[in-house]
């Protein structure tokens, strides 16, 4: 059991390292943030102008901005571990390797959930879509999407961190594997906001939780292999 | 548990922080390296081709060697940071291959590069270290390591501000911040100013004084003379010899009508 | 030898289940003879599958056991499994035109769980290409091989919760005819086209194997060469310059 603890400690040492570099380097992570801001314009250019249009899709355009935004983000959780070889010294500690992955996807997750609820709350004024109406729905899907986005982030930006034509392969990579999630994300998002007529809702959001967990589980597993060269 | 020992010398003290492991008299304790056809590939090309070596405990050996003859490729196996191609690699018996992550709470690993995180300050990257290292008493340890190794007056400061000598010297610190049986320091003099060689010379007095293992690698042979019990040179990925005492070699594993017998360098 | 004769075996057992296929069963009676390229289309679905299932297992077997044979099936899985993928997307998209009168149809699980496999596995071999390391390629191939093998399901049946709440039936399934009251003659014409596939499916993967390790062989017997060294050897341990 306190090999446990030890392992969580280390995950949060690692979580606090992360958000205290993001934090200084370069208001990197503002920018995201208006990223995200900006994708949702242009939906709206390219979608609109007709509002209901756009209030239909406003859960899909949701989701859309946050995972293109996330895997801005994502990618530069790891980029900071190219700091002059930060992330093989990361290797050598005698500390185990899914608390290395568990750290990072946590940092992600805190990372995630911000954004997502941000977007959340630029969806509801751009879109005209009354997101307060159902709120603890859509907190839980929020969350339960920040965590599937960073467990699989964590997990690909550390594989493509050292590749070269890293920008690309890592939303190749990503993208096909959030499909379920993204798909159980929106799902769940509309029938929140129309109430939940048929109560699909609860279905929705295990179909996510699944994913998160098995995703979190895989993700941890094989992590550790990255880590030797 | 650790004990600590304050050397002897008559530059400003350095704590040396050792586990028990490396107490007791060089001879009476097993090899701290022995490493059997060791060799590793790039891209197919071999960096380390077939290196056999024991290393006694509680010694400073130095590893010498023109550019590419494996010096970096050696360290970096026995500090786990990469596998064997082939052969294997033994630290206090253990192996780097199959119990790596017992090996690596043992071993520290002075690298070309620093591993230190730019946008956190010095007294920050150590008190990461710290966490990741489980070390006891870390708040004051950190302290302690950074007065050791002359940053205590930039400590708050970014080490992206830093030169590459004070990112040496942090990453020295960094070392000082563990109790490692057995040290790996790839060039350790780059960089430095007249300070920090002098520090590098104090650790390695202390190191040798407390019976931690050093192996170190550098150019230069000529300040290094004094401060080691023994020396091996590589080249082009084998070894080319063994001086002084504390190594032993044998040439690489031919086939067995090529194979000579494995010689002793007399101390 | 023994493959040759596999792969003249298996060309004799496609042509055989696509004349039947074609010319022998009859045609479907609500669809014509368009539902004929079900036979082929379900049988590629089925044989991208177990190639993606191949490719995850053996990354996990170079994981475990190192030994790069592993990685060798494995990417023989992969580039075999993009063939057979594609085709039943083909197969899907020829087989939906005159059914729906379009070539995609967002309902259909299986178009659509295919056409994200497809994603995986390019983005599998993409990554390959990327690392020239034979261990660091194997290693990394392995691990995104199993983290999307391990989606898949989950793939699945997201897609199939999705489409249900639809009602639409799916054309693209063999359902219509794997039931209890459909005549042998179409279960049999399935069953044989999976048969003569696998059959291909087989010779396929142990030609692209033998490819990879030949590649590998040659590698590998350079690396040999280069390690054994070749310089002599004093008798006081020194190697001569």
């Amino acid at each position: 059991m306190s090999a446990l603890r030890g392992e969580a400690r280390v995950a949060l040492a690692i979580c606090r390292k992360d958000a205290l570099a993001e934090l200084r380097g370069r208001h990197a992570t503002v920018s995201t943030l208006f990223f995200a801001a900006v994708v949702l314009l242009l939906f709206g250019f390219a979608l609109g102008p007709d509002s209901a249009r756009l209030a239909a899709a406003a859960p899909g355009l949701l989701w859309l901005a946050v995972v293109f935004a996330g895997i801005l983000a994502m990618g530069r959780l790891h980029l900071l571990e190219t700091d002059d070889g930060a992330l093989e010294q990361l290797a050598l500690y005698p500390v185990a390797r899914r608390a290395i992955y568990a750290g990072k996807a946590l940092a992600g997750f805190v990372a995630m959930l911000l954004l997502a609820l941000l977007v959340l709350g630029a969806v509801g004024v751009l879109f005209a879509v009354d997101v307060a109406s159902a709120w603890a729905p859509l907190l839980a899907t929020t969350v339960l999407g920040a965590l599937g986005v960073a467990a699989v982030g964590t997990f690909y930006a550390g594989v493509t961190v050292r590749l070269r034509a890293r920008e690309v392969m890592l939303p190749l990579l990503m993208l096909p594997v959030l499909a379920p999630l993204l798909l159980g994300a929106v799902k769940a998002t509309s029938v929140a906001l129309a109430g939940d007529p048929f109560g699909e809702l609860g279905a929705w959001l295990q179909l996510m939780l699944a994913f998160d967990v098995v995703m979190t589980v895989a993700g941890a597993a094989t992590y550790g292999f990255l880590l030797e060269d | 548990m650790a004990h600590h020992l304050r050397p002897q010398t008559s530059m400003p003290q350095t704590t040396i922080y050792v586990s028990p492991r490396s107490l007791g008299a060089p001879d009476s304790r097993p090899p701290a390296v022995v490493t059997t056809d060791l060799a590793r590939l790039f891209a197919g090309s071999p960096a380390l081709a077939g290196v056999s070596l024991q290393i006694q405990a509680g010694l400073t050996v130095a590893l010498l060697g023109p550019n590419g003859a494996g010096k970096t490729t050696l360290l970096r196996l026995l500090a786990t940071a990469i596998r064997p191609s082939y052969g294997r690699a033994e630290v206090d018996g253990l192996d780097v291959d199959r119990e790596a992550h017992l090996v690596r709470s043992r071993v520290a690993y002075l690298s070309h590069a620093t591993g230190l995180y730019d946008d956190l300050t010095a007294r920050e990257n150590l008190q990461f270290a710290a966490a990741m290292l489980a070390t006891p008493d870390a708040a004051e340890r950190v302290e302690r390591a950074l007065a050791d190794v002359g940053l205590t007056d930039r400590a708050a400061d970014r080490v992206r501000d830093f030169s590459a000598g004070m990112r040496r010297r942090l990453a020295l610190g960094r070392i000082l911040l563990g109790n490692a049986s057995l040290v790996l320091l790839d060039e350790p003099y780059a960089a430095l100013d007249a300070d920090g060689l002098g520090l590098v010379d104090q650790l390695l007095a202390a190191w040798r004084e407390v019976g931690v293992t050093v192996l170190v690698a550098s150019h230069a042979a000529d300040r290094l003379h004094a401060l080691v019990d023994g020396g091996v040179v590589l080249d082009r990925g084998l070894v080319a010899g063994v001086e002084g005492r504390g190594v032993t070699s044998v040439p690489p594993n031919l086939p067995a009508e090529r194979r000579p017998s494995p010689t002793r360098v007399a101390s | 030898m023994k493959t040759r004769i596999l792969g003249i075996v298996a060309l004799a057992a496609v042509a055989l289940a696509t004349y039947v296929a074609l010319a022998v069963v009859p045609a479907d009676l609500n669809q014509g003879d368009a539902q004929r390229i079900m036979y082929p289309h379900v049988a590629s679905a089925w044989l991208a599958y177990l190639s993606f299932g191949v490719t995850a297992l053996a990354g996990i077997g170079w994981l475990w056991r190192r030994d790069l044979r592993f990685d060798s099936v494995a990417v023989a899985g992969a580039e075999i499994g993009v063939i057979f993928t594609a085709f039943a997307i083909w197969g899907g998209m020829m087989w939906g035109r005159p059914i729906w009168g379009v070539y995609w149809q967002w309902e259909d699980p299986r178009l659509t769980t295919t056409a994200l496999l497809l994603a995986l596995y390019v983005g599998y071999l993409l990554l390959r290409r990327l690392t020239d390391d034979p261990d660091r390629r194997a290693t990394r191939a392995a691990i995104v091989g199993i983290v999307a093998a391990v989606d898949i399901p989950i793939v699945h049946f997201s897609v199939e919760w999705w489409r249900g709440l639809h009602q639409t039936a799916t054309i693209a399934s063999p359902d219509r005819v794997l039931n209890p009251a459909a005549p042998m003659v179409f279960v049999g014409t399935l069953l044989g086209m999976v048969a003569a596939l696998t059959l291909a499916w087989a010779y396929l993967m142990i030609r692209r194997y033998q490819l990879a390790e030949a590649e590998l062989g040659r590698e590998e017997r350079a690396r040999i060469e280069r390690l054994v060294s070749s310089r002599p050897i004093t008798t006081s341990g020194e190697v001569a310059r």
